[in-house]
């Protein structure tokens, strides 16, 4: 047999992932034989104009939807034709989530969202894992809020208590679907830069959508899409050098 | 328009049965009277067709009232649903004025075409009972006309209930702002419990006055049968003051059973979820409670008469044989016309559930993603009906059993000529039929708002709409 994801250093690995919506004239092609590894601890940023089937990667790689072709592993399990139940149990122990907007659960105050996946699990953080959550809320900011609901916290801080639950349980990945699109520019690179600077304390690996070219400036490897496939697989970047390649591929296009 | 119209089913719904069953009841009354003038020796017919219609009516009002109420909460719930289609039109300049206008007349067609199909339901089925009723030999054939002026009352109560719940339910278009069509996703501040200082003070004083009334029947009963006016009048008042203050009642009865149903996360969201809206879950569980209430109340009473009955005459087996029939006759009877209106409010909690679950797609969305799996979100959905159903079977059990014992003891106080007090006698049967039914309430509000929860996929939550 070929060599597992994990030999290979890979946390998550996608080959021929394709993914279909609808038939007939109305078919949809979201995603179009991609093939990509994840690197343990990276921090991986994809972008790619709108439509461009950068969600539906991650809803595929993340466990969340079932692709039409192609296999996804996660670590060495295949998840392709897993269970509802065991995909489930694989999200809640080993996969952290920031989206765009709605993260929180509206009747749990900041510290219920954050100890929430480890409830799911039935279980308390551990002392380690529980000096690690204090040590997250500190540098997020959150001691002070600990006790508030959602609506009573600007976005800015939603955002940052979606990343303290998706960092909790140290879960070997974290997916951020343009987890500062609703954010002010300025709110926004802070929240990026403190997602990037708390998981490469930790190694976990984050796979991040977003479309400003300063947020993908923090990333280790850019993976652009266009039209359900990989146009581009570039390292580490400046904000310059991304804009400028956007531009030209928005001119070619 | 279409899923306007579909908003408004359930209020459809409801605002038939009501009428339907007002109908009916007037017509069966109408009916009854007829036979009896047919057959009228005493001269009395003409009492009795007036403390029949009287009676009726009474049942009527509580079916309007609790079909009321159940419309004014079905309405709020879609209003909250709408919260952003309202501020974008808000944005665009409607006046929220006009949005609510429009909501109470949606709510006056709804009424109307519910007050006609309940009266053509309810006709059809009086005179299917008397069709019934003459065949099997029960009654003699009679000369009856089913186009009576009085039906006009029930419908004409359905028709403007209907229209005030409409508008009362729609009071929250007016909190509306224009800005929440642009404001992000969490939940904007629940529905604030508006501190209704006037209806609290209200309520309040009803109470007291009840608790007096209630006191002084329960000290003129020791000496005179008739001690059980003063405490039906104190009952009325008292109860009255509970259901106007029933907001601040009801939370925190929920919330304690809340807590009894365990620990795990599905439980403890559920818990969270029944009392998210304070007042709207107290209008999904006060129908409730006044329909168990009354059923307690009035078995708690046959029920002690009964053994009071049995105390003071000897002869045991006649008695039995004389009274038993009528207080069962009479406790089923009663029973069934109260057990109308708690259908009403047991169909408006079931709809007010699923439209609130249909509304919480995004977050049932993001707990799938975070790891709830499909058992756990079932779990929810029916802890959170359990919550609901129990916290309102359990006041209304509390309530009946007291104000039962109440009417118990100032009837029978004076039974033996001597002052005494008289043990309450728990009718098992009624409870269990009860229980049984709050069961069922249970299963049903949560059959399908709980099936159409797991189909949610997690990607529902990603999605920014
Ligand atoms: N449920 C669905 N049904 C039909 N088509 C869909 C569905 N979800 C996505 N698509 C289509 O698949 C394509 C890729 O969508 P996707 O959401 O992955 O794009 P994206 O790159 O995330 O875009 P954006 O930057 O706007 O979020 C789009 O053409 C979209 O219309
Ligand atoms: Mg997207």
């Amino acid at each position: 047999m070929q060599n597992t994801p994990s030999d290979l250093g890979l946390i998550a690995r996608a080959v021929g992932l394709g993914k279909r919506y609808g038939d007939g004239a109305n078919q949809v092609v979201a995603l179009d034989d991609v093939s990509i590894g994840l690197r343990r601890g990276e921090f991986t940023a994809i972008m790619g104009p709108s439509g461009s089937g950068k969600s539906t990667l991650m809803h595929l790689m993340a466990g969340l939807d079932t692709p039409t072709t192609g296999q996804v592993w996660l670590g060495d399990t295949d998840i392709t034709d897993l269970s509802d139940s065991a995909l489930t149990v694989l999200r809640r122990r080993r996969i952290g989530f920031v989206f765009q907007s709605f993260n929180l659960v509206p009747t749990l105050d900041v510290k219920g969202n954050v100890l929430l996946p480890f409830e799911l699990d039935g279980r308390r953080p551990t002392l380690d894992e529980q000096v690690w959550i204090d040590e997250l809320i500190d540098t997020l900011g959150l001691r002070p809020r600990l006790g508030h609901r959602p609506h009573e916290l600007s976005g800015g801080q939603q955002q940052r208590v979606a990343i303290a639950r998706a960092l909790a349980t140290r879960p070997d990945l974290v997916f951020a679907d343009e987890p500062t699109g609703n954010l002010d520019s300025r709110t926004g690179r802070e929240v990026l830069g403190l997602l990037a600077a708390t998981s490469a304390r930790s190694g976990q690996a984050i796979a991040m959508v977003t479309h400003d070219p300063i947020a993908a400036s923090h990333a280790d490897r850019i993976l652009v899409l266009a039209d359900g496939r990989i146009v581009r697989d570039l390292g580490r970047s400046t904000p310059e050098q991304i804009s400028a390649y956007m531009l030209q591929m928005e001119a070619a296009a | 328009m279409s899923r306007g119209l579909r908003d408004h089913l359930p209020t459809l719904l409801v605002a038939a049965l009501a009428a339907a069953f007002g109908v009916a009841l007037l017509q069966v009354t109408g009916i009854l009277a007829a036979v009896i003038a047919a057959d009228d020796v005493a001269g009395s017919s003409g009492t009795v067709a007036i403390m029949l219609n009287v009676t009726a009516f009474v049942f009527i009002a509580i079916a309007v009232y609790v079909a009321a109420v159940t419309t004014a909460n079905t309405v709020a719930t879609v209003v909250a649903g709408r919260t952003r289609l309202i501020a974008l039109l808000r944005l665009i300049g409607s006046s929220a004025r006009s949005q609510r206008a429009a909501i109470a007349r949606e709510g006056l067609v709804v009424g109307a075409l519910g007050a006609v199909a309940g009266a053509l339901l309810g006709t059809g089925v009086a005179w299917g009972v008397a069709r019934v009723g003459v065949a099997a030999g029960v009654i003699p054939e009679f000369d009856y006309g089913y186009l009576q002026p009085v039906l006009l009352v029930p419908m004409v109560a359905v028709v403007f209930t209907t229209w005030l719940a409409a508008w009362a339910g729609s009071r929250r278009v007016l909190a509306v702002r224009p800005a929440q069509a642009l404001g992000n996703s969490a939940e904007s501040s629940t529905e604030e419990v508006a501190r209704r200082v006037g209806r609290t003070a209200t309520g309040v004083t009803l109470i007291v006055l009840g608790v007096l009334a209630l006191a002084g029947g329960v000290a003129v009963g020791l000496l005179y049968p008739m001690g059980v006016l003063i405490g039906v009048v104190g009952g009325i008042l008292s109860f009255t003051g509970i259901v106007l203050i029933a907001d601040r009642i009801m939370p925190p009865v929920l919330r304690a059973i809340g807590r009894l149903l365990g620990s795990s996360p599905s439980t403890r969201l559920a818990a969270e979820n029944a009392v998210r809206h304070p007042e709207r879950a107290t209008r999904m569980t006060i129908g409730l409670v006044v329909g168990v209430t009354l059923v307690t109340m009035f078995a708690v009473t046959m029920e002690t008469y009964r053994q009071a009955m049995t105390e003071v005459l000897s002869d045991q087996e006649m008695l039995e044989a004389a009274i038993g029939p009528v207080i069962d006759g009479t406790v089923a009877v009663f029973s069934g016309l109260v057990g109308f209106s708690a259908v009403i409010a047991a169909v408006g909690l079931v709809n007010t559930l699923s439209i609130s679950v249909l509304q919480r797609t995004r977050e049932i969305g993001l707990l799938r993603a975070l790891g709830f799996d499909r058992t756990q979100v079932r779990t929810m959905i029916l802890a959170e009906a359990a919550a609901l159903t129990v916290a309102a079977t359990l006041t209304g059990l509390v309530l009946g059993t007291v104000y039962g014992w109440l009417g118990a003891q100032s009837m029978l106080g004076s039974l033996t000529g001597e002052p005494r007090f008289v043990v309450p006698v728990v009718p098992w049967l009624v409870i269990a039929i009860v229980v049984v039914a709050a069961v069922a309430v249970t299963l049903a509000a949560s059959v399908t708002p709980a099936r159409r929860a797991v189909r949610i996929s997690p990607v529902v939550a990603l999605a920014v709409d």
